[in-house]
């Protein structure tokens, strides 16, 4: 479980807080999306979740953060590493290795896997997103999309309990970045995985999500199950952030005094909802 | 991207050989080839390491290294010879430069050598994986991670800092500087503000890879945590026994007049 208790922090040499008194918990097993406009602090949140702030980003830190107990301020990154797994946005900078296969391995070996595991881990991470043929392959002769994909199997191999991913569709395909999300779902759902997803494809992320976690200014504008957060798509709009089509469109219908019901999420609600609307 | 320095994919049987072993074969080629003042043990060397490239597939690699080396070679010998003032003059040159024979024999010993113990080391990093490289010498030799991972960052670095450099050139090209001059001053004149940049992207990708490193456990990994075993094999003995009766030879031989 992860616990933010009225978190302030400012970067070393930043002239504006990059997060403001923010409260936030999140359960295991939760299944959370970041959404806001840029600057909003979502990539400042994931580096608070996984110990680089306040360890390596230096800043004025205020407040508490939990994460199982451990108080990140007091407690080393590769400590808090054993149980949360990063996938960064900048995925050329943060490959350490060469080959695919030793990308994943420096993980494994690391963390002291048992070495009669890490085969049937590193197969496994492989083919959860996709890309088993990229094994012996060599880092710089991959396209984006295919270096993401090995930044998240090499996060995946370690199972972590969370795993924090900032924008990890950032240079996908759309078929790719549904891929992405559904092997994300399957983890939360199969191994009870607490996953925290900043993502811009709002769409996208509306529709696997349990709660989303909208940013503005550094602080949490609002927060909550997916539809109670659309249903608020004016002032997301004011807000800068993308709210999907259907959200807009339930809005309007809601507006003329067509549809009283749930703001719809994904396509089955959506259609749901035309379907009333039809029948009135 | 063919860096000298990259990993060329291949099964041959330099591949294959122990990482340990290809290591032990490039030193034991590079000390011979300053153990002996032999000038045609050298140019054998020289052979030996030409016909290592053509079996493990990376001749082209080795030829185009071949080539450079020598032009490096050639300035090398041009300045030795100039310098050297002992033994029989052979010419005199205004100036008072004298070329000598025993100029000339240490001159062309001395690029030999350079070219002889400079390939084994490059056909070696060609015909094996970084990876396997570090691992062996943490497994096997000890060496802690921490320095064999700075050898292989450092290598890793190379190509990618040379990407950079092209994307920063492409950029300036695009903005109209013209760097298509074959005037090495005003080419240096224009590449010098470019450091710039190259050093903040370089800092910046140090400082993710780091912390890349640390939030996967880098600090918690000990010597047995390698999952690749290199055990030694057949293979690995006659490569090594060969090493020895190179270094044997190249002992023994006589010095060359």
């Amino acid at each position: 479980m992860i616990t933010i208790e009225d978190l302030s922090f400012q970067y070393a040499g930043g002239k504006h807080a990059a997060l403001s008194h923010l409260d936030l918990q999140i359960n295991d097993g939760d299944f959370i999306g970041i959404i806001g406009n840029s600057g909003a602090g979502k990539s400042t949140l994931t580096y608070v979740l996984n110990g680089v702030v306040p360890h390596h980003y230096t800043g004025d830190f205020y407040g508490r953060v939990t994460i199982n107990g451990l108080d990140t301020v007091e407690t080393f990154p590769e400590k808090i590493s054993e149980f949360v797994g990063s996938v960064f946005q900048d995925i050329d900078g943060h490959m350490v290795a060469s080959m695919v296969e030793d990308e994943l391995l420096f993980g494994l070996e690391n963390f002291n896997v048992p070495h009669e595991e890490i085969e049937n881990r590193l197969v496994w991470a492989l083919k959860s997103v996709g890309i088993s043929a990229l094994r012996y392959r060599a880092l710089s002769t991959l396209s984006g999309g295919q270096k993401q994909k090995v930044a998240i199997a090499a996060v995946l191999a370690l199972r972590p309990q969370i795993i924090v991913l900032d924008e990890p569709t950032g240079e996908l395909d759309p078929q790719s970045s549904r891929q992405v999300f559904e092997v994300l779902k399957e983890l939360n759902e199969r191994y009870g995985m607490t996953i925290i997803v900043v993502e811009q494809k709002v769409m996208l992320l509306c529709e696997f999500v349990k709660r989303l976690v909208v940013l503005e200014h550094a602080k949490i504008a609002c927060e909550g199950k997916v539809e109670e957060v659309l249903e608020q798509s004016a002032k997301l709009k004011d807000m800068g952030v993308n709210v999907p089509r259907i959200v807009s469109l339930a809005e309007k219908l809601r507006q003329d005094g067509f549809y009283r019901g749930k703001t719809p999420v994904d396509l089955k609600s959506a259609e749901a909802m035309i379907r009333e609307v039809m029948k009135a | 991207m063919g860096g000298f320095l990259d990993y060329v994919p291949g099964d041959s049987w330099l591949h294959r050989l122990n990482p340990l072993t290809k290591i032990m074969i490039s030193l034991v080629l590079c000390v011979a080839c300053f153990l002996s003042a032999n000038h045609i043990l050298i140019l054998i060397i020289i052979g030996i390491n030409l016909c290592m490239g053509a079996l493990s597939g990376t001749m082209n690699r080795s030829l185009r290294i071949l080539e450079v080396l020598s032009k490096l070679a050639i300035i090398l010998f041009i300045v030795q010879i100039l310098f050297i003032r002992d033994g029989n003059i052979l010419l005199q040159l205004p100036f008072n430069i004298l070329i000598t024979d025993a100029g000339l024999s240490f001159s062309l010993l001395f690029c030999l050598r350079f070219i002889a113990a400079t390939m084994p080391l490059v056909l070696m990093l060609s015909v094996t994986q970084m990876s396997d490289l570090t691992n062996v010498l943490v497994s096997k030799l000890g060496i802690p991670y921490k320095y064999t991972f700075v050898l292989t960052t450092a290598i890793r670095f190379i190509p990618i800092f040379s990407a950079e450099m092209t994307n920063i050139m492409e950029a300036q090209i695009a903005r109209g500087v013209d760097f298509d001059t074959r005037n090495f001053f005003k080419k240096i004149r224009l590449l010098l503000p470019l450091c710039v940049p190259l050093l903040i992207s370089s800092v910046k990708r140090i400082d993710s890879g780091a912390i890349a490193a640390e939030l996967r456990g880098f600090n918690l990994r000990k010597r047995n945590s390698g999952y690749r075993q290199y055990p030694f094999k057949k293979k690995d003995l006659l490569a090594l026994l060969f090493s020895v009766v190179l270094i044997v030879v190249a002992t023994q031989v006589p010095a060359f007049i």
